[in-house]
């Protein structure tokens, strides 16, 4: 899609959030999530803590959203209002203003239910700025939170398995993600949305061809996804989280870090969970349980239950 | 009768050997014991999918000696599927009315004329579901349409497409057929075992397949043919252990079935299910993938069910259609050769555009080479010798 852009300066090195401006953050994002209701949110909470995360893990503090609704013809308006009241919750929480929306019904089969697009913009906090760019061989990569939480309970859902304890990790990073930007030593982060933990080390590796070893034992995840994942046949790597954020630090700051972060309620399961390194460049490794070493390699399609 | 029963004691590599390992073993303890009872090459064959990722994914490969080889078989129901019966599914749909549902990776299998899941991105009614009851709750629920369940895989799914067409013939539901591609799982080892080009040294049994079957059904491998087997779970350490259990059985000279998943395979087998299938069913002759007519290798309906039967109802008949050009799938499930020797692999055939079940199937060797081996280009791959000794 970007190569009709050659003028734009575009890369294929995107981040979540482009800096305009000098130091403003902007960034868009479409969402559509069956069921509308999962356990530990809704669509219109995950509308705003994804568009205004994507801003958080780049240093920006999420200002303004903007916002627009596309409903399906038939969509109750008690469950529209619901979802717009969450949104309106994390907005309040976060200080962040709605500043534009726009609403469109279309006829029914034209979507699903209800998309819901979010554009957040903020202000850049950091000096520098936090990019894939600067990250350096032997620099440790942190887990914000446990991991596939999001995923984990949609597929839950959608399959009719409901396990006690499994919730979608969907909330906002700004507060826990802010004490971490007065550290020297920070490089950059990215929340773990579509395609989990192991799409964000791929893109890193190889949008800045380095390596990454993963240490499969100190990746935290819960026992409800590893079960769901069990049972589905999926690998929680490549789950989607709406609450974890990958963090890479400079070795020095990576206990500073994890500290600073475990003072946050979302953030108690943080974990050092690999390295970046001068071998194996452009890939990503997994040191597994058991001492082998395995290819973390992009996901294709999408994630299909398992037969038997 | 070499045949170990289970049923009071269960058996692990190490009760034979106390003085050299404790019971608190761990994988690397295990790992140490293979290497140190591997006296000469050998293959074994890992016969379950779900096995084969979990070997990849855990780097079990990574970490055994060179001259151990381990060599998917054909254990994941996707890449079994004919094609034929995949074009049979995508005829179906052209018929007016009809719904087709199915299991997960199934929609993306190439058939000659494209996948389910093109049909469905061209408007065709086709929905994933993750069970058979799922597939009649449809046809409950769409009483003017006709819902064609294809129901695949091997012992482990057989039971529940009984039990529901059970449940569809006590409901008198009218709307509702099977395109039963369901498989047994000894014949077609009993093929592979037969094959004189093909040397395995031990088979690793399917656990979930074995709950339902028990031992009896394998140890033919065992007795008659003199291959040593080992039922796993689906643990890193579970194969670990399988696979010592083989190692320590060829360096002791024996040929034996053992359980080393006592957990959850009972020596009998799972009664209930085996009745729903012999209720339902009966043995026929089974097209696999690049293996060919097995007989008595597949499940088909009992007369008294007939009208369950969409390939009678809807008056059609499963084309067999050439493999595509190329395509070394079914030498790759019939462990002929490992899938780097392919020569389509990583090439016209990656996951993004599968040529073969066995690239589409999350379970399947091709793709389980690919994602966790990078097309055969990682830098922790085993030794060449290891590799080409599958091949040869």
């Amino acid at each position: 899609m970007l190569s009709v852009f050659p003028e734009q300066n575009l890369t294929s090195n995107l981040e979540d959030c482009a800096l305009i401006w000098g130091k403003i953050g902007v960034t868009i994002d479409s969402f559509t999530v069956s069921p509308r209701d999962f356990p530990g949110g809704d669509i219109g909470e995950l509308a705003i803590c994804g568009s205004a995360n994507d801003l958080a893990v780049r240093g920006v503090l999420p200002r303004f959203i903007a916002m627009s609704v596309v409903a399906e013809e038939g969509l109750h308006m008690a469950e529209l209002s619901r979802y717009m009241k969450s949104a309106a919750r994390i907005c309040e929480d976060l200080n962040i203003q709605l500043v534009a929306g726009d609403t469109k019904v279309v006829p029914k089969g034209h979507v699903e239910g209800l998309f819901i697009t979010t554009c957040a913009v903020g202000e850049q906090i950091t000096e520098e700025s936090l990019g894939m760019d600067r990250l350096q061989p032997g620099d440790k990569i942190i887990a914000s939170t446990s991991i596939g939480r999001h995923g984990a309970a949609i597929g839950a859902s959608r399959f009719n398995l409901n396990p006690e304890n499994l919730k979608s990790d969907c909330a906002p990073l700004w507060p826990a993600l802010k004490p971490l930007l007065a550290l020297k030593g920070l490089r950059c982060m990215r929340d773990c949305t579509r395609g989990g933990l192991g799409t964000v080390m791929c893109e890193w590796a190889e949008g800045r061809n380095i390596g990454i070893t993963l240490v499969e034992k100190q990746i935290p995840i819960r026992i409800a996804v590893q079960s769901i994942c069990d049972i589905l046949g999926f690998d929680p790597l490549y789950l989607a989280c709406e609450g974890c954020a990958a963090i890479a630090v400079a070795p020095d700051d990576a206990d500073r870090a994890l500290g600073l972060l475990r003072e946050s309620s979302l953030c108690e399961e943080a974990a050092v969970i690999g390295t970046v390194t001068e071998d194996h460049a452009g890939m990503v490794a997994l040191q597994t349980e058991i001492g082998g070493m395995r290819v973390v390699d992009m996901p294709v399609g999408e994630m299909l239950p398992r037969i038997c | 009768m070499k045949y170990i029963s289970t049923q009071k004691k269960a058996m692990s590599p190490f009760d034979r050997e106390p003085g050299q390992i404790k019971a608190s073993y761990t994988a690397h303890h295990v790992i140490e014991a293979i290497g140190q009872r591997l006296t000469k090459p050998l293959t074994f064959m890992e016969v379950c999918g779900t096995h084969t990722v979990s070997i990849f994914r855990s780097g079990i490969r990574s970490v055994l000696p060179p001259d151990l080889s381990l060599i998917s078989g054909p254990g994941c129901p996707v890449c079994v599927t004919d094609q034929g019966e995949i074009d049979c599914a995508i005829n179906l749909l052209d018929m007016p009315d009809i719904t087709m549902a199915t299991y997960g990776d199934m929609l993306r299998v190439p058939g000659t004329r494209g996948s389910l899941s093109e049909r469905k991105s061209e408007g065709k009614d086709v929905r994933l579901i993750t069970s058979a009851a799922q597939a009649l709750s449809i046809a409950e629920d769409n009483p003017e349409r006709e819902i064609v369940f294809l129901a695949v895989g091997f012992e482990t799914t057989a039971p529940a497409t009984a039990a529901t067409i059970l449940e569809a013939a006590e409901k008198n539901i009218t709307n509702f057929s099977i395109l039963v591609y369901h498989k047994q799982t000894p014949p077609v080892l009993e093929q592979l075992v037969k094959d004189p080009d093909l040397k395995i040294n031990g088979f690793i049994l399917p656990g979930h397949v074995s709950v339902i079957l028990g031992h009896k059904a394998y140890r033919f491998l065992a007795d008659h043919y003199g291959v040593p087997c080992a039922i796993a779970g689906f643990e890193p350490m579970d194969i670990l252990l399988a696979i010592a259990d083989l190692v320590f059985q060829h360096s002791n000279g024996e040929s034996a079935l053992h359980s080393l998943y006592p957990r959850a395979v009972r020596p009998e087998g799972n009664q209930k299910a085996l009745d729903l299938i012999s209720k339902v069913f009966t043995p026929c002759s089974a097209r696999w993938r690049g293996l060919g007519l097995i007989p008595s290798s597949g499940y088909a309906l009992k007369e008294e069910f007939a009208a369950f039967d969409a390939l009678l109802r809807f008056g059609i008949t499963i084309p067999t259609p050439k493999p595509p050009a190329g395509c070394c799938c079914g030498d790759v499930l019939a462990g002929h050769i490992t899938p780097l020797k392919c020569p389509l692999f990583a090439a016209a055939c990656t996951p993004m555009t599968p040529v073969g079940p066995c690239m589409v199937s999350s379970e399947g060797s091709c793709s389980a080479y690919y994602k966790y081996n990078r097309g055969g280009a990682s830098p922790w791959k085993r030794s060449p010798s290891a590799t080409e000794a599958a091949d040869d």
